[in-house]
């Protein structure tokens, strides 16, 4: 469960950037969106899905509501009437979302991913509003970690960690071993595909796991067990760090991206994120060839939240 | 491990993407925008990786679809089997790479203004940029959906592959859910029984959820009924545990469903196999009453009938839902769409229907289980290998 005052501080902040973007209401379809808004735990499915009202924040009564046909999983601090119920039929959705307060009335509306179906049925339950995106109002929310956050990766990683050793000690089964190690640790959800091949003695890793709703992983190449892989893009995550800075460094292919709850923003690699410049409170998957690594930007440069536990 | 039924991809590939600008022409929609992985794979043969939405949001397949000829495919990874015309990987996600996808667009269909363009979803960038300056959109289900319910032989054959091996993978969890064992623990022997199976596109996070004997015993639910799948928390089964199971992967991005109830270390007391022969009474019931031209009413007043009056499934799900290439889609039998959509929908051959009667006796006993029906040219076939249905055992005629 999520902790309070983790659950808080992520909706203070969700609720800061919708005054920011002087955002009345958010409707959000994104699974990580919602749950870092509510704080929700539901069962996971891999993959897109089609875009529909999982969460709605309102602004004026700083209340969350979720789609959600009953109380298991809810946080402590949300109420049984928070709740609109999962249903088959478009009408029963829109009768649902009229009876979030404050939804009807909203004059901004912001949604993290849109279709034309909810475009025209938003239209019909908010006739004054303007419906306008707001994934970039998610993404500055959840840009900066909390203390409580790194330290949820940091664990997340170690999680990480198992699988790999278990793959080590069994590359020829190395996906299904590392499955089977996590899985041991009460953990079943993965981020990212599962990599373990074995070339020219040595063998080859990347691993992703969920914990509790936030990522872990990392990736390798590694000789009689030990990573040899290069660090160096790792290092140059410093604050201040630009997409020049990051280029320089890397030695293969590369991408400096986002983590927390998932995949996040900001993506930087050869074609994209120019314009990015990192910041103490970033936490990034570092991305180099056939290295990755997890690393929080300080203001003392990058701390590493993926080093190998001690045995 | 049974025989897998054979499948022509390249085949499956043709007929798909037939049907589909079928579906274009008919509603005279000018091209097709898909972000949704289903969508891209039904479209271009392309199956995204089975991983975290947050993932493959980023780094999905885009497929456009013009009125004729090739699908544009524009992926992250290599593909080199696929019948499409390939591009490199788009980021939908990002602002700085929209002046990429509407070269891609501009390439795959020209100009957008004025055309009537299908889309399935729109990311913030997509909306931000206006990429489709000028169209009109519409909801690419419309085409999708109507294109997708009817099955081909091989997507069929997808299934039912998906299905053999789904409860290959089973046999093995149930074997280790035993007292003391972990939900978790059970999960990752299936997840790990799956990969060396050869399949690497689990779905869902596997259900072994174990269920209260009342309904007053769960958590609070909107309709008054059980909740199920909650999907949280990683018990630790003790001998009794009423265990509902529920999982899917993905076979060439064809979806299963392998349904069971388990108890977990002992035999079935009397009063949870009159639960298991009711299933199976309903489960027959239901069966029979598959054939084209019958409609979703039909075939959920014969499970009815077969319970007594009783509606035999949960409320906020449904007696039956399609599978494909979404884990559970079109028809659904018994929905909140309410008996009108019910009778006015009737069943056709390649139709699927995966039967999920639940038998609920009030403070002592459940049972639920699945079954996936192709609907045939005269009546329906289960895809299965038949692997049964232990600890119960179904001593009627075999299906």
């Amino acid at each position: 469960m999520t902790a309070p005052s983790l659950l808080r501080h992520r909706r203070d902040r969700v609720l800061a950037a919708m005054a920011d973007a002087d955002l009345d209401v958010l409707v959000l379809g994104r699974q990580d969106d919602a749950n870092y808004a509510s704080g929700m735990h539901r069962l996971w499915t891999a993959g897109t899905r089609p875009f529909g009202a999982g969460c709605i924040v309102v602004r004026a009564t700083g209340r969350t509501h979720v789609l959600s046909s009953w109380g298991a999983g809810l946080p402590d601090t949300m109420r049984w009437d928070d709740l609109y119920p999962s249903t088959w039929n478009p009408r029963v959705m829109a009768a649902s979302m009229t009876m979030v307060p404050g939804l009807p009335e909203a004059r901004r509306i912001g949604v993290d991913e849109v279709s034309p179906s909810f475009t025209r049925a938003i239209g019909r339950i908010a006739p004054g509003a303007e419906v306008v995106p707001a994934d970039d109002v998610m993404t500055r929310a959840r840009r900066i970690k909390s203390v409580e956050e790194i330290e949820r990766i940091r664990i997340a990683c170690t999680v990480a960690w198992t699988g790999v050793t278990a793959a080590l000690d069994d590359p020829t089964n190395g996906v299904g071993a590392a499955i089977e190690a996590i899985a041991a640790t009460g953990h079943t959800i993965p981020s990212s595909a599962p990599r373990v091949h074995t070339v020219e003695g040595a063998v080859v890793v990347d691993l992703g796991v969920l914990v509790d709703g936030y990522e872990g992983g990392l990736g390798g190449r590694f000789v009689d067990g030990e990573r040899r892989s290069s660090t160096a893009l790792t290092e140059a995550c410093v604050a201040g760090a630009t997409h020049a800075s990051l280029a320089a460094a890397a030695r293969g292919r590369w991408l400096v991206r986002g983590l927390g709850m998932g995949f996040e923003r900001p993506v930087i690699e050869r074609d994209h994120g120019a314009a990015e410049v990192l910041d103490p409170g970033m936490v990034l998957s570092v991305c180099d060839g056939e290295h990755r690594d997890i690393v929080a930007v300080t203001d003392d440069g990058p701390r590493l939240l993926s080093p190998r536990p001690r045995r | 491990m049974s025989p897998l039924p054979a499948v022509d991809r390249a085949r499956m590939r043709r007929e798909r993407l037939d049907r589909l600008q079928t579906q274009m022409e008919r509603q005279q929609v000018d091209a097709a925008l898909l972000l949704h992985g289903p969508n891209v794979t039904y479209a271009s043969g392309h199956v995204p990786d089975a991983v975290d939405a947050s993932h493959i949001n980023y780094r999905r397949p885009v497929a456009i679809v013009p009125a004729a000829g090739p699908v544009h495919l524009f992926v992250h990874d290599e593909v080199d089997h696929l019948d499409a015309t390939v591009g490199a990987g788009l980021w939908p996600e990002l602002d700085d790479d929209m002046g990429a996808l509407r070269r891609a667009v501009a390439e795959a269909i020209g100009d957008t203004a004025d055309r009537r363009i299908a889309v399935d979803t729109l990311t913030g960038a997509m909306a931000r940029a206006d990429v489709l300056a000028g169209a009109e959109l519409v909801d690419a289900s419309r085409i999708l959906g109507p294109a997708r319910v009817c099955k081909t032989a091989d997507e069929v054959a997808c299934i039912e592959c998906s299905q053999i091996i789904n409860e290959q993978a089973m046999a093995v969890a149930r074997a280790r859910c035993v007292p003391g064992a972990s939900r978790s623990r059970v999960a990752g022997s299936y997840l790990r029984a799956l990969r060396e199976l050869g399949a690497d596109h689990n779905e869902i996070d596997p259900i072994f959820q174990v269920m209260p004997r009342s309904r007053s015993a769960g958590p609070r639910t909107s309709t008054g009924d059980v909740a199920f799948p909650t999907g949280i928390d990683d018990p630790v089964f003790a001998e009794g545990d009423l265990v509902w199971v529920d999982a899917g992967h993905g076979y060439e991005g064809y979806a299963s469903d392998f349904g069971r109830t388990w108890i977990v270390g002992r035999d079935p007391t009397a009063e949870e196999r009159a639960c298991f022969d009711r299933w199976v009474a309903v489960m027959d019931a239901s069966y029979a009453a598959i054939r084209p031209g019958a409609t979703l009413g039909d075939v959920g007043r014969a499970a009815t009938a077969a319970n007594d009056g009783v509606t035999p499934w949960l409320p906020h799900f449904y007696l039956a839902h399609g599978v494909g290439l979404d884990s559970a889609e079109m028809p659904m039998i018994g929905s909140d769409l309410g008996p009108e959509f019910d009778d006015g929908y009737q069943l056709e051959p390649g139709m699927i229907v995966v039967l999920e009667p639940v038998i609920w006796d009030d403070g002592v006993a459940s049972y639920r289980a699945e079954e996936i029906v192709v609907v045939t040219d005269d009546g329906g076939r289960i895809l299965t290998s038949n692997p049964g249905y232990a600890p119960f055992e179904h001593r009627g005629q075999g299906r």
